[in-house]
């Protein structure tokens, strides 16, 4: 009895201590600011295919032997914006450099997270406004300090399929914007062959551009929301008419796979998208996002842009710091690569590069008069618009929710939550 | 409780008092650090107005207060829908997930041909994490290209009307959960003597007598187990809603773990406050019900 | 004892029409699986691919420095197995104590930790991870091993079965002279190794399948487990079904490589005509 006891204490014992020695691989060798290896902790949200561009591009910097090297660490988007309250809060493991979404500066800027490239910029001549896309280069300052430096940015847009273009509305593309109105026309006429004119697909950036077209907007003082306005409504009115008139997809079918196996003739949808649209067997191409009007000057492109930030801490040293801007600098002039995963880099250098011409998204990069309809929606609060046309655009569109209710409920939510936030008082 | 030996041995009843708490050591310490501070933490939270990355702003009872009686706001919304939603939701699932299971236990007792084929295709379900689940049954269900509507002949957009929406939660949950509850009866039921049974047949008991008589009284501890269990992780949905239904149509299938998880953790400044509120809330409800079950079945004969 | 053929045949029939049911999902995922991204997204309603394609299997399987899948399943099999084995230790101690020791506040501690449990933790993932960094646990295995170990529905489900034994076992145990200790190794635990088994299999499929923690507390890919890793591969905006299905698939192996283990071991009889032992 007194032996098996003492057997079974043992055992314990060395697992406890198996435990706490093995725990494969020794400590938390945090994979954040590593004080000792001259290294950049690079958090960012490319998984999957893009993450190779990015990885690419990062070994190309590695390799030409900078004095700090970068360390790619990818997680999925939603995780990260989990991860950074918690691990900023906890004050330690606190990454060097961060992707963030530009629309999401303002708050982590109100929430006094970040430090700026002020005091660093002055080093770096080529890194400033000219040599970027401006709605890009806008987001990242914000009261006069620049808390953002832009990789990229990424636009909604238009694929159509050339066979049904050529069938059904074989003048749209002349002026290389697709209306409202054409689409009605076209859909009028391939609703007897059983194909859609349009696809109904995320709800956010076709709400915002035709919102901005409409002439409304998401808040005029910057804080209080503008949501129930006459052109809210027209603006998802628009696609509730699509909708009723019989020439979108259906409810619950998917606008991609509908358009890629040849049932549609337009897709919304984001240049990043290109990789999937290219399974098609058709010949396609791209254009801009559906206008109200055929008027380029008054055309919106709803974008967004990913942007380097610094989150505050205490660990990064200055010479780090220098290391993060030799990347930044080199990203200026080479990121091919990027663009090779279907984005628009930011870096007006890009336009240089013969590859980049053949690309689709170089539309929106080369024209100057395109760039200009590039527009990223800043608004402090935009995070609580986006959660509610997610979770009542569809709903709106496909007639399950009355437009009035879909604008009141929209200003109501928002103005709430608002009322939450602690950083205007 | 001390037997006459011991007590003739003469062991002091301290050491009764301690041997417990030695074998319950393990688990509370893990317990206490890695659970409880941090739901005490939580509960805390609810007290306060707190955007995870400043500093929380105590208020004391006013998110309760809004969210229960102040008809206006969004977040009395909140908990109207989602509550109710939940709560349908486990309506719905609770009595599939508990007497599907039991009859495949009781049928894989009776070990016909083949039985450990079956177990294990019942049972393989659950290995499998919820994205992939609620991708495979998206494509199940999907209104054009989907193989119900092909196989059925019908049209129909599961996801996109109800009471279709409430259909396919049920389908997927129960396809997905059971495996679980059905490898505990069959331990249970493998567990009953067949004494039992053999006194039963002699006394000329139909098969579904036995079933209520003998079967069911003799795992009634796994029953309650399960019932408890069961109700609980459904009261916790928030997978399958989010990623088949996505809430819809109409907000209809949007539990309230779903409002909970966008108000801490959604594209806008977290509102933690809140969400720790309804959290508690939920936590207050679940409670109730699992007492009521608790008791319900205790003195179910 | 045989049961009555009538009885077996139906069984077989009712398993069989269930078995129908349950196997089509499956096999449409696996067919999924090996269908090019292309296929998924062109051709209608098809359950067979029209062309069988390795590449969702063989892009996963890849194993380089950015998806090292050998690491990341060594990873998940390390924190399983401790896991599992810390949960079994805790667990059956724990669930002896509730069942079989009497001490003042038994119930009312027992309840309270039902209770607690049944709280939603969501805003706890903040100070959690503030806990476990100050055990310097962060992106190592032992922020996944520990704090599941809380767990208090194990303990509740070996209770369950422990309340089961009669107590006779026990006091003739008592007599001969058996402390506490001696009747939990040589007479408690050798009856309850089915649901023991149970647990280890709900342990170790839990922990195996976390990717929501994981991917929070770990900052380097080599050191996550395969379901955190396998993420990384869906991209950004689009989900490749293809791809998530052959994942799925792969991910499920050694979990259900445990579970064919123990089927063996499930039904061991917790006949009450087995021996008292010691």
């Amino acid at each position: 009895m007194k032996v098996s006891k003492l057997a079974s204490l043992v055992i314990i014992a060395g697992v406890c201590l198996g435990m706490l020695a093995g725990c494969g691989g020794g400590g938390s060798s945090s994979s954040s600011s590593a004080k000792n290896k001259k290294e950049i902790v690079f958090w960012n949200p490319f998984t999957g295919a893009d993450s190779e561009n990015i990885k690419k591009m990062i070994n190309e910097y590695n390799d030409t032997n900078p004095e700090y090297k970068v360390k790619n660490v990818a997680m999925k988007e939603i995780d990260m914006y989990k991860k950074i309250p918690t691990v900023v809060s906890s004050g330690k493991n606190i990454p060097d450099l961060n992707i963030v979404h530009a629309e999401r500066i303002q708050q982590y800027k109100d929430s006094d997270m970040l430090i700026t490239y002020d005091d660093v910029l002055g080093d770096y001549s080529d890194i400033k406004g000219e040599n970027y896309v401006e709605a890009a280069w806008d987001m990242g300052e914000l009261d006069g300090e620049r808390y953002g430096l832009p990789l990229d940015i990424h636009s909604w847009g238009t694929y159509y399929n050339k066979e049904l273009v050529k069938k059904y509305c074989p003048t749209a593309l002349d002026d290389n914007i697709v209306t409202f109105d054409e689409i009605k026309e076209a859909g009028k006429k391939a609703k007897a062959d059983k194909i859609a004119a349009i696809g109904v697909t995320w709800v956010k950036p076709n709400f915002l551009s035709l919102l901005k077209q409409n002439g409304g907007q998401l808040s005029e003082n910057g804080v209080d929301p503008t949501l129930d306005t006459p052109a809210s409504k027209d603006s998802i009115g628009i696609w509730r008419d699509l909708y009723e008139s019989g020439i979108t997809n259906k409810d619950g079918e998917d606008a991609t796979q509908i358009f890629v196996s040849g049932k549609s003739i337009f897709l919304p949808e984001g240049i990043w998208a290109q990789n999937t649209v290219n399974e098609a067997e058709f010949d396609w191409g791209f254009t801009n996002s559906p206008q109200v009007s055929d008027d380029l000057s008054k055309a919106v492109n709803w974008s967004s842009s990913h942007q380097f930030v610094m989150f505050k801490n205490d660990e990064r040293t200055d010479e780090k710091i220098q290391g993060i801007m030799e990347f930044i600098d080199w990203l200026r002039t080479n990121s091919l690569e990027w663009a090779k995963a279907g984005q628009n880099p930011a870096s007006l250098d890009i336009i240089e590069n013969e590859e980049y011409q053949k690309m689709p998204q170089s539309l929106y990069i080369n024209d100057p008069k395109e760039r200009e309809t590039l527009t990223i929606f800043e608004y402090k609060y935009n995070g609580y618009v986006s959660e509610y046309l997610e979770t009542n655009g569809f709903d709106t569109v496909f007639g399950k929710k009355s437009i009035k209710d879909f604008t009141s409920g929209m200003e109501k939510e928002v103005k709430e939550k608002i009322a939450k936030d602690k950083t205007n008082k | 409780m001390m037997s006459v030996a011991e007590k003739a041995k003469g062991k002091k009843p301290m050491k009764v008092a301690i041997k417990p708490w030695l074998f319950l050591a393990p688990h509370l310490i893990i317990f206490f650090i890695f659970f409880l501070i941090p739901s005490i933490f939580g509960v805390i939270v609810s007290f306060t107005d707190w955007d995870l990355v400043g500093t929380p702003e105590f208020v004391g009872l006013s998110n309760y207060q809004e969210i229960l009686f102040n008809q206006d706001s969004i977040f009395y919304e909140q908990l109207r829908i989602g509550l109710k939603n939940t709560v349908l939701f486990v309506i719905f699932t609770v009595p599939f997930c508990i007497i599907v299971p039991l009859l495949l236990a009781a049928a894989l007792n009776a070990k016909p041909k083949f039985w450990k084929v079956f177990q294990s295709l019942f049972y393989l379900p659950s290995l499998f994490a919820i994205s992939a689940v609620a991708i495979l049954w998206t494509m199940m269900f999907n209104v054009s290209f989907g193989p119900i509507n092909h196989l059925l002949g019908t049209d129909i957009p599961w996801v996109g009307i109800q009471p279709y929406a409430w259909i396919t939660l049920v389908v997927v949950t129960v396809w997905w959960v059971i495996g679980g509850n059905m490898i505990i009866y069959q331990a249970a039921l493998n567990g009953i003597s067949k004494d039992f049974y053999e006194a039963a047949d002699i006394d000329g008991a139909t098969s579904i007598q036995k079933f209520f008589r003998i079967t069911l009284p003799a795992i009634k501890g796994q029953i309650l187990y399960t019932v408890v269990m069961t109700t609980i992780s459904q009261f916790n949905v928030y997978g399958q809603p989010l990623m088949v239904t996505k809430g819809g149509p109409n907000d209809s299938t949007r539990v309230l773990l779903m409002y909970i998880q966008q108000n801490a953790f959604g594209s806008g400044q977290s509102i933690a406050g809140m969400s720790s509120a309804l959290a508690v809330i939920l936590g207050l409800c679940i409670m109730v019900v699992s007492a009521v079950q608790f008791v319900l079945l205790r003195n179910k004969d | 004892m045989k049961k009555k053929p009538v009885t077996k045949i139906v069984a077989f029939l009712f398993l069989f029409i269930m078995a129908i049911i349950w196997i089509l999902p499956l096999l449409y995922g696996f067919f999924t699986s090996f269908k090019s991204h292309g296929e998924i997204m062109t051709s209608g309603f098809k359950i067979m691919p029209a062309e069988w394609v390795l590449s969702n299997y063989s892009n996963l399987l890849v194993n380089n420095t950015s998806a090292p899948l050998l690491r990341w399943f060594l990873n998940s099999m390390f924190i399983a197995v401790v896991h599992t084995l810390l949960v079994l230790f805790v667990v059956s101690f724990s669930a002896f104590a509730y069942s079989r020791l009497n001490f003042k506040g038994k119930n009312l501690l027992f309840s309270f930790l039902l209770v607690t449990m049944m709280f939603p933790s969501v805003v706890n993932l903040i100070p959690l991870y503030k806990i476990v960094d100050i055990f310097g646990w962060v992106n190592t295995p032992m922020a996944m091993i520990v704090p599941g170990a809380a767990g208090v529905f194990n303990i509740f489900l070996v209770r369950q079965f422990m309340d089961n034994i009669p107590k006779d076992f026990d006091e003739a145990a008592q007599i001969d002279g058996a402390g506490e200790f001696t009747i939990f190794t040589k007479i408690i635990l050798p009856l309850i190794k089915p649901v023991l088994l149970v647990v280890a299999l709900f342990s170790f499929t839990g922990s195996w399948n976390d990717f929501l923690w994981p991917s929070i507390v770990f900052n380097d890919v080599e050191r996550m487990p395969i379901t955190a890793g396998l993420q990384l591969l869906q991209g950004m905006y689009d989900v490749k079904p293809g791809l998530l299905m052959a994942g799925a698939l792969i991910a499920i192996i050694p979990t259900f490589i445990l579970y064919l283990f123990a089927q063996k071991y499930f039904l061991q009889s917790m006949s009450l005509s087995a021996g008292v032992k010691g």
